[in-house]
């Protein structure tokens, strides 16, 4: 009998303790003292983004009393996976800030709350960047505010450029007068290339940027029509594959080996002449103590009739779907992407923000090189064209890519490999 | 006389030959009495057992389910009978690719690995002054981890500054751009893996070292040399080990996932896919295109390629081991 009771006892003790730890992480989000607590997720915890989004936040708690931000950090890569799982659960955050590409994917999926109703005003969405609005579009409402931005630029080293004897305040604007000064840059000692002028595919511009810069910033899928064999990107994919020929693999493979082990920026160590990246790699610039002379300059475009099209992202701010307080989660998103905030983002962090006119301010109180790159991104800024997740087709990336590859080991012809790869997304539609 | 006196000796004998109908136990009391000694055991057992048919079992008849929708967590879980399966075999040549590259990683690195552990242990197992230093410098990579092991060898195999080629170099070889040209990544990360093989040597050398030495005595009187003595001693005796190592290696190694997905940026697989191994693949379905249906296919059939050939493992295993406390059959 005592055996029984205290074999009774013992199991009702552990039943309780199992129930009682899964009971414990019960969010505290109802009201307190009167006040709405809004959960904020981001990824940004490094040491000069954590205090720029905190003060925003304190801001934004300290500007009126009826809403309290509670901002947590969730590190890059988790932050996705986490989202899902708590929207699944139904107790997700009630602002996260998300990857601009995928807002409609997420829309299409039940992921994120449609904020048309939150929006009155008709000139909201004048505030921010014609094409950022448009890719956080689904079935013609918003489902997310965009917050940054970015564009791809064309750095270029201006010593280099007077030592081979050209103009370095006139850095190309084709694709073919890129090629003749790249070559004119190229430093060969015996077999081995000390210095390469430029190679299309380092830094921010992969096969496919290129493909579309010369189509007339047409993606690979456009109005859900599949535009992968052009004969324009067709054009584009030999460019590359002769590029790759000229320099040969073993060259291209050391060069993409130093730009990835996170030592000196062969473009910072004057290895590479030409270089695309995103704007804010001026800070990498300016940091490295060089003192290096550089130019920056949008992208080439595909010929005289062309566009410099460019390459970009962005983040949002978007609502997840069974957020408990969408209405107050919106109020911040409203002065998350307003003037104030987004004009001090920028001006700590040398992003690119969303909203025009703190872009404009902003760019009026920078001085020397960081004006100039910013000049330039804003410039750039009209010819970019975002990736946006096609909803019939989300796997198209790593289809085509396949295919490109054989394409520039020369085991498929261009026209070849386009077609086949159309052909092979044209299969994988959901 | 004698027979009144031994009748009047009461010792309760005859009192317990006619109690015995009344003492006899039933059956029931008696597996009554047995269950109640058990149940303490199955309540210490109980948060296992609860823990393992929520978290383990449920979820994986769960996703067994899901192979057969088109889950994707947040919207839609349609029955879709096979058309996952077919879709895997007939329409996503990645999963060909992953398929391969896993299954080369497995044939080099199992083999390599275990060959690794047991030189290393028979070079150990000698009576070398030191030998405990040696014993634990060679174990020491073992215990290392994580992200940081990935980011210290993507630096030693860095084509123009890393140790690896400044090594070769040394010896007139150039070396290839490891990580960076598709026909070496794989080798790399099965140079990689045989870095860590102190975890295995620690097996067969603690095995080694309980082998009877009069064993050895008796080769030596037969006349064997030290080739002999390892074919014939050395090596029937550790065959438990080697199996269970050859097992659990097979088994570890068709699920990696780490390597790749740290050391290719964003995860997509490394140049023309040559990293994009089984789990990666999975993994980029699931949660870069949430096709959850299609990646838990996958996974269900990783499960039963692994359970095919761990069933294969243990049949074969009955020919080759050696028990030392069986029946040597």
């Amino acid at each position: 009998m005592k055996k029984m009771v205290g074999s009774l006892f013992l199991t009702v003790m552990i039943i309780l303790a199992t129930i009682l730890t899964g009971c414990s992480g019960k969010d505290v989000s109802a009201s307190s003292k009167g006040k709405v607590v809004v959960d904020f997720w981001t990824f940004w915890g490094s040491e000069t983004r954590r205090p720029v989004i905190d003060k925003i936040v304190n801001d934004f708690n300290n500007s009126q009393d009826k809403i309290i931000v509670k901002h947590t950090f969730i590190p890059w890569g988790d932050i996705w996976t986490k989202n899902l799982a708590a929207v699944a659960a139904g107790n997700p955050a009630d602002v996260v800030i998300n990857d601009i590409n995928s807002v409609s994917q997420r829309a299409e999926n039940n992921q994120v709350e449609d904020l048309s109703a939150y929006i009155k005003a008709n000139t909201f969405k004048e505030q921010f960047y014609t094409n950022l609005w448009d890719t956080v579009l689904y079935k013609g409402k918003p489902y997310a505010v965009p917050f940054t931005t970015d564009t791809r630029l064309l750095f270029y080293n201006k010593d280099a450029f007077k030592d081979a004897g050209l103009d370095p305040n006139k850095p190309p604007t084709t694709w073919k007068e890129l090629e003749k000064v790249a070559q004119k840059l190229d430093k060969k000692q015996g077999e081995k290339y000390t210095r390469i002028g430029y190679y299309p595919l380092f830094g921010g511009f992969g096969a496919p940027s290129w493909l579309k810069n010369a189509d007339d910033g047409m993606g690979f899928v456009e109005d859900g029509k599949l535009k992968i064999d052009t004969p324009k990107k067709v054009k584009a994919l030999k460019w590359l594959v002769d590029w790759q020929n000229r320099y040969g693999d073993k060259t291209i493979q050391t060069y993409e080996a130093e730009f990835s082990n996170g030592q000196t920026n062969p473009f910072i160590a004057g290895k590479v002449a030409l270089y695309t990246d995103v704007g804010t790699f001026y800070t990498q610039i300016r940091d490295s103590g060089t003192k290096m002379n550089f130019g920056v300059t949008t992208m080439p475009a595909f010929d005289e009739k062309s566009k410099p099209w460019s390459d970009g992202g962005g983040f949002v701010a978007e609502v997840p779907k069974g957020a408990k307080h969408p209405k107050e989660a919106m109020q911040f998103i409203k002065y998350l992407t307003g003037e104030k905030a987004q004009k001090y983002w920028a001006e700590k962090n040398y992003d690119n923000v969303a909203n025009k006119k703190a872009a404009e301010t902003v760019m009026q109180g920078l001085t020397g090189d960081a004006k100039v790159v910013y000049q330039e991104a804003v410039k750039s800024l009209q010819y970019t064209t975002l990736s946006p997740v096609p909803i019939h087709y989300p796997d198209y990336q790593n289809r085509i890519n396949p295919f490109i590859d054989r394409a520039m080991k020369g085991k498929m012809s261009p026209d070849e490999a386009l077609e086949k790869a159309e052909k092979d997304v044209e299969k994988m539609k959901q | 006389m004698e027979k009144g006196t031994v009748s009047q000796v009461d010792t309760g004998l005859t009192q317990m030959a006619l109690n015995r109908e009344r003492t006899k136990v039933p059956v029931r009391f008696v597996s009554q009495l047995n269950w109640k000694q058990n149940v303490t055991g199955y309540v210490f057992v109980l948060p296992w057992i609860i823990g393992f048919l929520c978290l383990t079992a449920g979820p994986l008849l769960f996703s067994l389910y899901a192979s057969f929708t088109d889950y994707n967590i947040t919207s839609k879980m349609n029955f879709i009978g096979l058309e996952n399966y077919k879709r895997m075999f007939t329409m996503d040549d990645m999963f060909w690719t992953s398929l391969w590259n896993t299954i080369y990683y497995v044939v080099f690195s199992v083999p390599l690995t275990t060959i690794g552990a047991i030189f290393v242990a028979v070079l150990l197992n000698q009576k070398v002054k030191g030998m405990r230093i040696f014993r634990t410098i060679f174990y020491l990579p073992a215990i290392l981890s994580g992200v940081a092991v990935y980011f210290l060898w993507m630096q030693l195999l860095s084509p123009s500054t890393g140790l690896v080629n400044q090594f070769l170099h040394i010896f007139g070889i150039e070396g290839p751009s490891w990580l960076f040209d598709p026909n070496w990544t794989k080798p790399a990360l099965i140079l990689m893996k045989l870095w860590g093989v102190g975890g295995g040597m620690l097996l067969y050398l603690g095995r080694m070292q309980g082998i009877a030495p009069s064993l050895y005595e008796a080769a030596d009187l037969d006349g064997a040399n030290s080739l002999e003595k390892f074919f014939h001693i050395t090596l029937p005796m550790i065959t438990p080990i080697i199996f269970f190592d050859v097992v659990t290696s097979t088994i570890g190694s068709f699920q990696i996932f780490q390597e790749a997905y740290v050391m290719t940026q964003n995860g997509e697989g490394g140049p023309s896919n040559s990293l994009l191994f089984y789990n990666l693949h999975m993994w980029n379905n699931a949660f870069k295109s949430f096709d959850m249906g299609y990646a838990s296919a996958m996974a269900w059939f990783l499960f039963g390629i692994i359970m095919v050939l761990t069933f294969i493992n243990l049949k074969a295993g009955r020919k080759w081991v050696y028990y030392e406390g069986g029946d040597g059959k």
